[in-house]
C-alpha cells in the first residue's frame, strides 16, 4: 500500500518536531528513516498510526487490495487502515503481563487468525526468538529488553500487514538477532510486497536493506534518495560526520 | 514545584474547576457542621466543645481513613533522589516534617473553626480559641505519622488494614459505649488542656509525635530500600488458557485480559481484592446482622451499596492500568469497544457474589427477590453506566506492579465521580421510597436498571465515540504519566 503525506505539521509549544509539505512512500518500498534524536522519525510514526494529533496536514494509506478494489484512508479520519497496519514503537505497544505466547495468541485472536495459522506463522521467527522468547512461560515484563523489543517486532507482523512501521527496531538486539531481523524484513517484503518503514540510528543495516533512505532533520526532510542514488551513503555519512565534529 | 510541573498540571480546567468546587461543598458542610454541633450541645450537661472533644476518636478515625485518599508514604517521594549525594536520613527528616505540616492537616479546622467561635471563645476568649485549635492541629500531625505509619504496612501487605480498624473499634466500643466512658473522659481532658492552653498539652504532643516521627523515620528507611531492592522475580507462570471464554470471540479475549491482569499485577490485585472485601464485608453485614433492618431506606441502600462498591472502588481508574499499553490497543480497530464491553462483563459476572449472599437475608425473609434483583439491575443498569463514562476523562496511567510509584493517587474527577456513584442512588432511593414506599420503589429501580442493562451496547457505544473523540488527548495524558 502507498503513504502519502501531505503538509503534515506538529509543534511541541514553540519547538517544530514535525513538518513535511509532501512525502509519497510507494508500494513494496523498504524506507529507511534517519535523523538524530529529536530529527521527528518517531513523531512522523505517532501521527502516521493515529497516536498523536497533527497540528496540520494528513496521512493518507491507500492502495488496492487482494480483490483489487482501490481504497484510501486519512488515518485521522477512519479506522479502516488499521487491518492493513502493523507497527512497534516502543513498549507501550506490549501487554506486560501476558507471557509471549499469550500475547501472540492475543493478537492473533483479534485479528481473527487460527491458532494453526498463528503456529505457521511463528515458524520463521524461530532462529529470531532463538529460544529464549517462548516456551518459558516469563511474562514479558520479566524479559530482558531485547527480548521484548523481538515480541514487539513478531506482535506487529504476525497479522502479515500491508503496511509495516517499525522505530529502531535494531535497538537491544544482540548482533545475531540484528542480521535476522534484517533477513526477516527482506524477506517478508520479498514475499508480502507490503510497505516497510524503519527508523534506525545503525546506518549500515538501513542502508543494507532499505530501497530508499529519507533523512530528517527538526521534523523536515533534508534528504530523501532512492537505493541506486550512487552517493547516497556518503552524502548521509557526511551529513552525520558534520554534525558530531 | 513538583505538582505545578507535572504534565498532568495544565490539563482538563474544567475539572479542576470541579475539584474546586467538591472541595467547596465539602467546606461548606463542615462548617455547617460545626455551627449545627454547637448549637445542638450548647446548654447540655456538658459544656459543647467537651461533647465533640469526648468524640474525639470518631473525628481521628474519619480522619485516618480520609488520609488512604489524600497522602502518600515519603517512600514514593524518595526514589528520584536517590543517588543524589544528600543523605537519605536528612531526606527523611525534610519529608516527614512536609508531612506534618500539610494543608491537609487542617482540612477539619473548616468545623473546628465555626465551632469554637461559638463554642471556646465566650468562655475562653481568643487565646483559648487558638490554642484550642493548636491542640487539634497536634492531634491531626500525629494522626499524619500514625497513618504512615499503618500505611507502609499495608502497601507491604492488604491484610494490615485489619490493624487500625480492630484498633479504633475496639476503643470506640470499649472506650465510649462501655461503662465507663473512658476514653470519652480522656478525650475531655485533653480537650480541657488544649482550651486552656496547658502546657501539658504540648508535653503530650511531643512525647506522642517524637516517637512517632523517629519510628517512621526508621521504618520509612528500611522501606525504602526493601521497595528499590524488591524486583519482581522472573518466576514462571501458568499459563492460563480459559478456553471457555473463546466463544465470546473479540470480547472473550479481553475478558481474559482483564482476568489475567487482576491476577498478575499487584496494584491491579490489591485494588480489586480491597474492593472485593468490602463488598464481602457489607454483604455479611447486610446478610447476618440486624443492623440496618430498622430502616427501610438503609436496607435497599446497603444492599445497592453491597453489589455497587467493587464497581465504584475499581472502576474509577477505569482504563488507567491499560494506559500503560494503550499505544498497541490503539493501532487495531475497534478494541477499545471490545475492552469496554469485556469490562462491563466482567464487573456484572462479579454480582453474582452478592446476590448468591443476598439469598440468605430473602430466605430469612428480611428482603425480597425483587428488591435483590433490583439493587443488582440498578447498579448493572444505572451506578455502571455513570461509573464507566469515566473511561473517556480518565488519562492517568495507573503502573501496574510498583509499590514505590503513586499508583492508585485518585484524580479530582475520580472523587467526584466515586463519591457521586455512592451518593445519587442514595437520593434516587430517597426519593423514589418517598413518594411511592418501598416496594413500588424497588420495582422503579429494577425497571431503570434494566432499560441500563439491556441498553448496554448503546451506551458503551457512545463512551468508545467519546474516547474516540478525546483520544489524542487521553493517549497524550497516559504517556505523560507512565
Amino acid at each position: 500500500m502507498n503513504i502519502t503525506i501531505e503538509n503534515l505539521t506538529k509543534h511541541f509549544g514553540d519547538k517544530t518536531a514535525l513538518d513535511i509539505d509532501r512525502y509519497d512512500i510507494h508500494s513494496g518500498d523498504i524506507i529507511g528513516l534517519l535523523g538524530n534524536n529529536g530529527a521527528g522519525k518517531t513523531t512522523l510514526f505517532r501521527i502516521l498510526l493515529d497516536l498523536l494529533h497533527a497540528d496540520s496536514g494528513t496521512a493518507t494509506i491507500h492502495g488496492k487490495l487482494d480483490d483489487g478494489t482501490y481504497v484510501s484512508y486519512n488515518t485521522a479520519q477512519s479506522e479502516d487502515w488499521k487491518h492493513y497496519t502493523g507497527a512497534f514503537v516502543d513498549t507501550g505497544f506490549l501487554i506486560e503481563y501476558l507471557t509471549p505466547e499469550e500475547y501472540f495468541s492475543f493478537i492473533a485472536k483479534v485479528n481473527g487468525i487460527s491458532s494453526e495459522t498463528l503456529a505457521e506463522r511463528l515458524k520463521p521467527f524461530d532462529s529470531f526468538m532463538n529460544g529464549e522468547v517462548v516456551g518459558r512461560n516469563i511474562l514479558i515484563r520479566n524479559l530482558s529488553m531485547g527480548n521484548q523489543q523481538k515480541v514487539g517486532i513478531i506482535g506487529a507482523m504476525l497479522s502479515h500487514p500491508r503496511v509495516l512501521i517499525l522505530d529502531e527496531p535494531f535497538n537491544f538486539l544482540d548482533p545475531s538477532s540484528q542480521l535476522a531481523m534484517k533477513y526477516l524484513l527482506e524477506s517478508y517484503n520479498k514475499e508480502t510486497e507490503a510497505t516497510i518503514i524503519v527508523s534506525s540510528h545503525n546506518l549500515a543495516h538501513t542502508f543494507d536493506i532499505c530501497t530508499r533512505a529519507t533523512l530528517l532533520e527538526h521534523g523536515r526532510i533534508l534528504m530523501d534518495y532512492n537505493k541506486d542514488y550512487a552517493s547516497l551513503t556518503s552524502d548521509i555519512e557526511k551529513y552525520f560526520k558534520g554534525n558530531a565534529f | 514545584m513538583r505538582d505545578r510541573r507535572h504534565p498532568m498540571f495544565e490539563r482538563n480546567m474544567l475539572m479542576k474547576v470541579f475539584g474546586y468546587i467538591f472541595i467547596a461543598f465539602w467546606a461548606v458542610y463542615l462548617m455547617m457542621l460545626g455551627f449545627m454541633c454547637y448549637q445542638m450541645f450548647d446548654g447540655g450537661g456538658h459544656e459543647a466543645f467537651d461533647m465533640v472533644d469526648g468524640g474525639m476518636i470518631f473525628i481521628l478515625a474519619l480522619d485516618f481513613f480520609l488520609r488512604f485518599a489524600m497522602q502518600e508514604t515519603p517512600a514514593q517521594d524518595i526514589k528520584p533522589y536517590k543517588l543524589s549525594p544528600i543523605p537519605i536520613r536528612f531526606l527523611l527528616n525534610v519529608f516527614l516534617v512536609r508531612m506534618g505540616l500539610r494543608i491537609y492537616n487542617f482540612f477539619w479546622f473548616f468545623f473546628l473553626v465555626p465551632f469554637a467561635l461559638f463554642a471556646v471563645v465566650k468562655f475562653y476568649g481568643i487565646i483559648g480559641l487558638l490554642s484550642y485549635l493548636l491542640g487539634w492541629w497536634f492531634l491531626f500531625v500525629i494522626n499524619s505519622y500514625w497513618y504512615l505509619l499503618c500505611r507502609t504496612f499495608v502497601n507491604r501487605n492488604v491484610y494490615f488494614i485489619l490493624l487500625p480498624i480492630a484498633i479504633y473499634a475496639l476503643l470506640i466500643y470499649f472506650g465510649i459505649f462501655s461503662e465507663p466512658a473512658w476514653l470519652f473522659d480522656a478525650c475531655v481532658w485533653i480537650g480541657r488542656l488544649f482550651v486552656t492552653c496547658n502546657p501539658l498539652m504540648y508535653l503530650l504532643f511531643f512525647a506522642l509525635a517524637i516517637p512517632l516521627f523517629l519510628i517512621n523515620r526508621k521504618l520509612q528507611y528500611h522501606s525504602i530500600y526493601t521497595e528499590i531492592s524488591s524486583t519482581e522475580r522472573a518466576v514462571k507462570v501458568k499459563p492460563l488458557e480459559m478456553h471457555a471464554l473463546e466463544r465470546f470471540g473479540e470480547v472473550g479475549e479481553y475478558l481474559k485480559l482483564e482476568i489475567k491482569s487482576t491476577m498478575r499485577n499487584s496494584v491491579i490485585r490489591k485494588q480489586f481484592l480491597t474492593g472485593f472485601y468490602c463488598m464481602l464485608l457489607f454483604c455479611l453485614l447486610f446478610a447476618f446482622t440486624d443492623i440496618y433492618d430498622a430502616m427501610p431506606f438503609m436496607r435497599i441502600y446497603i444492599c445497592v451499596y453491597c453489589f455497587s462498591c467493587l464497581g465504584v472502588m475499581t472502576l474509577t481508574v477505569i482504563m488507567c492500568a491499560e494506559g500503560n499499553y494503550i499505544d498497541g490497543l490503539m493501532v487495531r480497530k475497534e478494541n477499545i469497544l471490545s475492552l469496554l464491553k469485556a469490562k462491563y462483563y466482567f464487573n456484572c459476572a462479579l454480582m453474582l457474589v452478592p446476590l448468591l449472599i443476598s439469598l440468605f437475608p430473602i430466605f430469612k425473609e428480611k428482603m425480597t427477590i425483587i428488591d435483590a434483583l433490583g439493587c443488582m439491575f440498578f447498579t448493572s443498569g444505572v451506578v455502571m453506566p455513570f461509573l464507566f463514562q469515566l473511561a473517556a476523562y480518565n488519562d492517568s496511567t495507573i503502573h501496574l506492579n510498583q509499590r514505590i510509584t503513586k499508583s492508585g493517587r485518585s484524580t479530582k474527577v475520580q472523587m467526584i465521580f466515586s463519591s457521586i456513584a455512592l451518593f445519587l442512588p442514595m437520593l434516587i432511593m430517597y426519593t423514589l421510597m418517598n413518594f411511592w414506599g418501598e416496594r413500588t420503589a424497588a420495582l422503579i429501580m429494577m425497571a431503570m436498571g434494566l432499560l441500563g442493562t439491556i441498553l448496554h451496547p448503546l451506551w458503551l457505544r457512545n463512551i468508545y465515540n467519546r474516547f474516540m473523540n478525546h483520544r489524542h488527548q487521553i493517549m497524550d495524558g497516559f504517556r505523560n504519566s507512565r
